[in-house]
């Protein structure tokens, strides 16, 4: 009995000192997929880890690619705007597709979260194979597709993390100006964020 | 003896998730800045100067700080280091400067609240996606020479301080 609590203490310390040193590749190997390039449809599990793809996903207006986080406290300030656009682009028949490819969150985290905080599908990117292609960096970022699967704008939802002060909507001004057939003005919009934490190499 | 053994072998692993921790020391003054501030410290100041932005949220960055003031004080005779947090300015007293202090930093610290990200990440490098932390080395001359989206690695960015 002794010696099993005396391994069980070893065990517990290896795997505090291990969790307290794990570090994460946060780097891109991409630069953000450039506006005006079409997305290929892709398939991932989601949540529940049934397979979804963009194609079956899409809206028939366009998509908004939305990569997020469980842990992220930006993504936390951002999460009530982002069901509120999810809930007022469905109505233009624009579908809302999350995509968590942290490795730092379990597969079990990221489940509790999308069904703590959204009403739309969340795929789970493991290996961060779209965050990848996509040149996706951080959370919140939103990639905007027409219904051609273009990529008409990138980037930050707003330019206020707090939600305090929003003098620029940029994913909404992008969607009107895009639904209206007018070009979008803002291609892209940078904000501060919590990089995504891929798979180390 | 096997007590003794596995004491050891405690000890030893306590020491070293300890070692992931630092030492805490006076509170340091941190001043917040908008992008007018921002464009001041980005300009050419005869000296290099090392940033870092950073926010107290931002996993990464805590995990890298320790480093990052090592750094900053094994070279200070060639590099200014300056620290640049995301925060909000009501942390400014709070949670920012203890993390300052319990990291040991003593150099010059900013909080930097702006209208416009967008326009304040792209004055800093166009290399920054917004992703924390992020980190530039610019020279004497106000010339970016290195950067770097995520945690930095120490042997890269000393033998970039190396090089100036």
């Amino acid at each position: 009995m002794k010696k099993l609590r005396v391994q069980a203490a070893i065990i517990a310390a290896t795997i505090f000192t291990l969790t307290a040193c794990t570090s994460y590749n946060e780097t891109s190997p991409n630069p953000p997929l450039a506006v005006g390039s079409t997305v290929e449809d892709f398939k991932l599990a989601d949540t529940a880890g049934a397979e979804k793809s963009l194609d079956g996903l899409k809206g028939q207006n366009g998509t908004i690619l939305v990569f997020v986080s469980a842990q992220c406290p930006t993504v936390k300030q951002y999460n009530e705007r982002i069901s509120q656009f999810a809930a007022d682009f469905a109505a233009k028949g624009i579908n809302v597709i999350g995509i968590n490819s942290n490795a730092s969150e379990s597969p079990a985290w990221m489940k509790s979260h999308a069904a703590e905080n959204y009403k739309f599908p969340v795929l789970v990117d493991k290996g961060n194979v779209i965050a990848d292609k996509l040149g996706a960096s951080l959370t919140p970022e939103i990639y905007y597709l027409n219904d051609k699967n273009v990529l008409v704008y990138q980037g930050a939802i707003d330019n206020s993390s707090s939600g305090e002060e929003i003098t620029e909507s940029y994913l909404r001004n992008a969607v009107e100006q895009s639904s209206s057939g007018k070009p979008v003005e803002k291609k892209t919009a940078r904000a501060v964020g919590c990089s995504i934490k891929r798979a180390s190499v | 003896m096997r007590t003794i053994g596995i004491t050891s072998v405690l000890f030893l692993l306590s020491l070293l998730a300890l070692a992931c921790q630092t030492q805490p020391t006076a509170p340091p003054k941190v001043t917040q800045i908008d992008e007018t501030g921002l464009k001041d410290l980005l300009k050419p100041r005869g000296k290099p100067v090392l940033i870092n932005f950073w926010a107290t949220w931002c996993g990464p960055c805590r995990e890298e700080f320790p480093d990052l003031v090592e750094v900053g004080r094994d070279h200070k005779d060639k590099i200014d280091l300056i620290t640049v947090t995301l925060d909000e300015p009501a942390e400014i007293n709070s949670l920012v400067t203890e993390f300052l202090t319990q990291m040991g930093s003593e150099s010059p610290a900013y909080l930097l609240k702006t209208r416009d990200q967008d326009a304040a990440i792209n004055l800093v490098s166009k290399d920054w996606t917004g992703a924390l932390p992020f980190t530039i080395l610019i020279n004497a001359q106000g010339e970016a020479v290195y950067s770097k989206q995520g945690k930095f690695d120490t042997d890269i960015l000393v033998a970039e301080i190396e090089k100036l």
